[in-house]
């Protein structure tokens, strides 16, 4: 796949040359303000906000200007369950259709009088609270495709590569506090996707650590002191690095890269002796009530090769994803387990289900409990949806046509199924949601109008999400 | 920034309000005489001359192309717009007519009541349209469309002439300053030899409207200094222009610098043209660097620093080139390039297991191949006509490499095979002739063919496939007719003759030296690699709307690699020994701005696997990489790690390669906040610095040198490659007054490691 370079740049400049290019068309003193800030120890805040004023793409247009959305939401936690998940065995069981069609398990009556497989025993109790879409429709049943189709809202083409989700929420609205506006535990999904044509500051900040298998000792990769450097030492570095940048600089060779780079270094010192920043990616102050909440003891069916039931880790991933959210951080993805169950289904199910019904389940009360259920979205994800007949090694393969996702909080309605599948849980029968309308939907509820046009590399208006329209009926 | 290459593609499209692609000025109010010529039959009568009924190909389908209809924004998207659908720029002659007449009939064209013609309400306005008001009543494309229509919308019998080729008045503008205008004529010169001035019909567009614009009627306006391209388009042809704005003469006076060889005289020839001063020769230290750097992927080692700077002989750089030329290092260094672009990755493709075995065995042979300074065309022929097991025969690698997948696609294969070996992006004319370039759909399907006969098969063990030629297999078949398409080389009229596998005779076309796609290809890419951009930017792009930069540069160059045996060393060494490589990076006052014609070096940060390289270099601390032996260097490196994007945590987060493509785009440079707290805080540098001071490198230099300036002096030179400036040392020997040692060296190699000037080749 092609990366065409994006430029954000108007006037100027060779039309090839962007990303870093790009920067260095951009008037001088627009860059030695950010520097001369910087200098001035002005917050991490403020740098984001002269980076994305840099980092922007020009607007074309779009039937709505971003003015007319107000900001509904603040956050998203993207949890996502990678290898396709089985709609039969979650949130759209069919247990009026033959058995080899509705597998293995059971079903569950949710608090509003629907039903779940009864794999989700928690979620069922607390369905009052958040939206099930049963009728989502991807376009590839390939992991590859469908997890950049999800994670873009577009499939992959060999010309152009578009943007994230998260990255584009970053370059709408940039960060709200000292952390990055987009982040992922522990790392982005790696058919995902990037940047795609926006510039690279707009990526994802990977955590590289895994709070759900470091547990209480969890650290991000590279984002604080190791162990035996003092402050001291890490100033005295900065102040060597600065007395050989002034010959470098001297050449007033590519500036506006060098600017680039200093402001990295400053962001990164700031980081590193931020209380604030470092105490979002820790779990201090978080109770044990907190860990059994979300279940962080619970376990599935299936031992592991050492002849112990393990717990799964999605519950430490999503109280850190809550501490970013209270501190500000607009996108976050956790992924987990892993789903791609072609053979013996009901073993993936026993295995992993229950943990992330634990933990989903404790994400949502906490965030209620916590007044922050109306202000997040948390939003289950996977890439597609499973066959609805059960294949002969008792899996199932993939299936885009029909699938499920839940949707809590966010200003999506409370306690609603939306749409219906078919008796064998294969195609909608009702109220079909494509991919793109649910992300239009999320994108509204952030204020962030979908139709608008971003232009890559220069003359290519983009639409945020293609043709995609507002799925009002799930909003409250 | 307005480009119009990039608009392109079978997914472009269904963008609700309709936008003229930025570059293209529709001009809907002009007219072409020819058009009027067209529309009004000559003579009036009843008898008129069959020439006089106006033509769906050569009267209708122009003003589609012209007021934007089959653009893919509109109607030419793949799925169309609000259920109607043109192929995207006409190349579905038949289609479109069958769509606008046949699809619903007596709606988009009504021939009893022709202003009811839905054609012409939609595109004048009078009723509800996505895409606007496209052009007036009353103006003649609004005509053309009407007498067509009045004379019962008629197809054309018989064959109709195609265009064969376009020109434009003037191959080439200098203007003297901003301001200044000037118009180009579009001339399409037809099958049966006729031509026609179809200026009014064409669209044009400008590589960079900063330096010059052109508008709808192809007046092309200066404004400002510096060069670039305006193009025309018709039919499926562009044709471009080269326009020069010049600085201001003022304070201008060539300095005639010196020249190594015919690179220079090319390039210099070029800037003098443009009124730019180039920068001066670099000093020793940085040219010891640069070129360490890109031809042995590491920094000087201390030896070989001190032996350089104690040289003075007047060839010294160029025995230097040929030292690093001779040395293995530069031969891994080229391996790794082009392996990486082949995407040996030791991953197998069927998601059972690994592939360790074939990709040993592919990297192997290339390694061979470059180590024997072998002619690169009879490598790439080797390759393309590769047969036998992944697990022996490297070379097969190729088919397993590139098409990580159950089922070897030909069509894939095919568009990677382009982009890599020739340098052309195939993939945009699968689905339509290439908007922005000659490629058509039967060049693509074409090329398709050479790859259908491939098949792989089981092989000795669970690793091995074996590679075959298949006879039976039939050939790729056109997308829009479905008719098979034999093995014809890209460009070519006839299929390639000759009985068996098709791919000897693409290796015969390879290896032929007159093969310029090829040639061009590769002496751009190792341009490239060695100044920072290549002289056609991206490498892996050229196409008629995308132009080098100074084309007799190319040219020359691909003459030169011919002139040698079409190996890569020589290439190399002549670009090396320019005295353009040769440049400073610090800018003139006339050259700052210039970022393509090479008038000074490039500031370039160095590539995730050279960097972490790079550091071990200097530390002389070795790093194991996943899965590989104690030792390897990174750019040794093949990633056997499945689901991984480079296999390695830090050659991720510099930018490594994920090798999920063919694209060069795949390597990245560009600067994160990761990679900035990861070389302050992270176990690369800062436990090497520790364990060097420890019984290591540094503690070796604190053992050596009796004084602080001494100390000071070889951790510049073995972290640098050059001496602290007197205000360097001064600051440094002040902080090694004010702290401990050992400590406080090793914060001066930490904060060295942390440079721009470490991080970047410059």
């Amino acid at each position: 796949m092609t990366r065409p370079e994006f430029s954000s740049i108007r006037s100027g400049g060779r039309s090839y040359a962007a990303g870093c290019e790009g920067f260095r068309s951009l008037p001088r003193r627009t860059i030695l303000q950010a520097g001369s800030l910087a200098g001035l120890g002005l917050s991490l805040a403020d740098f984001l906000t002269v980076r994305s004023a840099r980092g922007e793409a020009s607007v074309v247009g779009g039937n709505l200007s971003q003015r007319d959305l107000p900001r509904r939401i603040k956050s998203v936690i993207q949890i996502n369950l990678p290898g396709g998940f089985p709609h039969h065995e979650s949130f759209d069981p069919k247990p009026e259709a033959p058995v080899e069609y509705r597998g293995s398990f059971g079903v569950v009556k949710t608090n509003t009088g629907d039903v779940f497989s009864d794999n989700l025993p928690k979620l069922a109790g607390i369905a009052d609270k958040f939206t099930v879409v049963r009728t989502v429709v991807g376009k590839i049943p390939d992991h590859n495709l469908a997890t950049y189709h999800l994670y873009t809202g577009y499939t992959p083409t060999a010309v152009i590569d578009y943007p994230q989700m998260g990255s584009i929420v970053s370059h709408e609205l940039g960060a709200a506090g000292e952390l990055p506006c987009y982040i992922a535990i522990p790392g982005k999904n790696n058919s995902s996707g990037g940047t795609g044509f926006l510039p690279s500051i707009h990526g994802p900040f990977e955590t590289g650590g895994d709070p759900g298998t470091q547990k209480k000792n969890f650290k991000v990769r590279d984002f604080s002191l190791p162990k035996g450097m003092s402050l001291e030492q890490l100033q005295r570095r900065r102040g060597v690095r600065d007395v050989v940048e002034k010959r470098i600089r001297s050449l007033e060779a590519n500036p506006v890269l060098l600017d680039t780079m200093d402001e990295f270094h400053a962001r990164a010192y700031s980081l590193l002796t931020s209380a604030d920043a470092q105490k979002a990616f820790s779990f201090e102050g978080e109770g044990d009530d907190v860990f059994e909440l979300y279940g962080s003891e619970v376990t599935g069916d299936i031992k592991g090769p050492d002849g112990k039931l393990h717990p799964k880790g999605l519950s430490e991933r999503l109280i850190i994803a809550r501490r970013l959210v209270e501190a500000g951080v607009r996108f976050v993805t956790v992924e987990y387990g892993s789903w791609d169950c072609h053979g013996d289904v009901k073993k993936a199910c026993l295995d992993q289900m229950r943990p992330f019904d634990y933990a989903v389940a404790g994400l949502v009360t906490d965030l209620e409990r916590r007044g922050l259920l109306d202000s997040t979205l948390v939003w289950v994800t996977s890439e597609f949806g499973r066959t609805p007949k059960v294949n002969k090694e008792s899996g199932r393969d993939h299936w885009a046509r029909n699938y499920s996702m839940m949707l809590a909080g966010g200003g999506f309605k409370q306690g609603l199924i939306y749409g219906a599948s078919d008796s064998t849980g294969g195609e909608p029968s009702r109220d079909a949601v494509t991919l793109e309308n649910l992300m239009a939907t999320i994108y509204y509820q952030m204020g962030i109008d979908s139709n608008k046009e971003l232009v890559a590399f220069g003359t290519r208006p983009i639409e945020i999400v293609k043709d995609a329209e507002v799925v009002k009926p799930l909003l409250g | 920034m307005m480009r119009w290459d990039a608009v392109s593609t079978k997914e472009q499209g269904d963008i609700m309000t309709v936008k003229p692609m930025v570059a293209i000025l529709v001009a809907a109010s002009t007219l072409a005489a020819a058009v009027a010529a067209a529309v009004e039959p000559v003579g009036g009568t009843a008898t008129a001359p069959a020439a006089a009924v106006p033509s769906f190909r050569s009267d209708v389908m122009p003003v589609f192309f012209r007021a934007g209809c089959n653009a893919g924004t509109c109607h030419g998207s793949a799925r169309g717009k609000d259920g109607y659908m043109l192929s995207l720029f006409g190349y579905d002659a038949a289609g479109d007519y069958r769509r606008t007449v046949e699809e619903m009939p007596g709606r988009r064209v009504n021939t009893a009541l022709p202003g009811e013609s839905l054609l012409l309400l939609k595109a004048t306005g009078a009723v509800a349209h996505s895409g606007g008001k496209r052009f007036e009543k009353d103006s003649d494309l609004y005509k053309a469309l009407a007498a067509w229509i009045e004379a019962g919308a008629p197809d054309d019998v018989g064959s109709v002439p195609d265009v064969v080729e376009i020109s434009v008045s003037q191959p080439s503008l200098v203007f003297d300053k901003a301001g200044e205008a000037e118009s180009l004529r579009v001339t399409a010169t037809y099958a049966d030899g006729s031509s026609r001035d179809v200026t009014a019909l064409a669209l044009f567009g400008s590589n960079n409207p900063s330096v010059a614009e052109i508008d709808g009627d192809g007046r092309v306006s200066a404004n400002g200094p510096g060069d670039t391209t305006v193009f025309a388009r018709f039919s499926r042809f562009t044709v471009g222009a080269e326009v020069i704005v010049l600085p201001s003469v003022e304070g201008f006076a060539w300095t005639n610098p010196p020249e190594n060889n015919f690179i220079d005289r090319l390039v210099f020839a070029r800037l003098e043209k443009l009124r730019i001063i180039p920068s001066e020769l670099c000093d020793d230290e940085t040219f010891l660097r640069r070129v360490t750097l890109d031809l042995a992927a590491r920094p000087p080692t201390v030896e070989e620093y001190q032996a350089f700077m104690a040289d003075s002989s007047a060839d010294k750089r160029a025995r230097k080139i040929d030292a690093l030329l001779a040395n293995e290092e530069f031969t891994d260094y080229m391996t790794a390039l082009w392996g990486e672009l082949c995407r040996v990755a030791s991953i197998d493709y069927t998601g059972r297991g690994d592939t360790h075995k074939p990709a040993n065995a592919f990297t192997a042979w290339l390694r061979d191949q470059i180590a024997a300074d072998r002619p690169f065309d009879e490598v790439v022929g080797d390759l393309a006509t590769a047969v036998g097991s992944t697990n022996v025969d490297g070379q097969t690698g190729l088919y397993t490499m590139l098409i990580k997948d159950y089922k070897l696609n030909p069509k894939v294969f095919a568009a990677d095979f382009s982009q890599i070996f020739l340098g052309v992006r195939m993939q945009c004319a699968e689905c339509h002739n290439h908007p922005f370039d000659r490629w058509t759909m039967d060049d693509y399907y074409g090329l398709v063919s050479f790859f259908t006969c491939v098949k792989r098969k089981p092989g000795s063990d669970g690793r091995d496939r074996r590679v075959i030629y298949d006879p039976a297999a039939p050939p790729a078949k056109h997308m829009v007719d479905g008719r098979p398409v034999p093995a014809k080389l890209l460009g070519a009229v006839e299929p390639v003759a000759g009985e068996g596998d098709p791919r000897r005779a693409l290796a015969a076309w390879i290896r032929d030296p007159g093969n310029d796609l090829f040639n061009r290809n590769v002496v751009n890419r190792l341009w490239a690699h060695l100044l920072g951009v290549g002289i056609v930017d991206p490498v892996d792009d050229f196409r008629a709307t995308n132009p080098p930069a100074n084309g007799p540069l190319l040219d020359a160059l691909a003459a030169r690699f011919v002139e040698d045996g079409r190996r890569l060393r020589p290439i190399v060494r002549e670009i090396c020994n320019s005295r353009v490589y040769q440049l400073s990076v610090e800018p003139t006052p006339s050259n700052a701005a210039d970022q393509r014609q090479f008038s000074h070096a490039r500031v370039r940060r160095l590539r995730a696997d050279v960097l972490l390289d790079s550091i071990v270099a200097v530390t002389g601390v070795p790093r194991s990489l996943p899965r590989s032996p104690t030792g390897t260097k990174a750019i040794n490196y093949i990633n056997r790690t499945p689901n991984s994007a480079s296999g390695d945590f830090v050659l991720d987060t510099f930018g490594q390669s994920a090798r999920n493509s063919v694209c060069a785009c795949d390597t990245r440079t560009d600067p994160s906040l990761s990679q900035v707290m990861h070389l302050l805080v992270g176990d690369t540098a800062g436990p090497r610095v520790h364990t060097a001071a420890k019984g290591g490198v540094l503690q070796k230099i604190l053992d050596e040198h009796s004084t602080p300036e001494g100390v000071v002096e070889a951790i510049f030179i073995r972290v640098l490659a050059r001496r602290p400036t007197a205000m360097e040392m001064d600051a440094m020997l002040q902080l090694v007054a004010e702290n401990q040692a050992p400590a406080v060296y090793e914060d001066i190699v930490a904060g060295l490691i942390a440079s721009n000037e470490f991080l970047f080749n410059h």
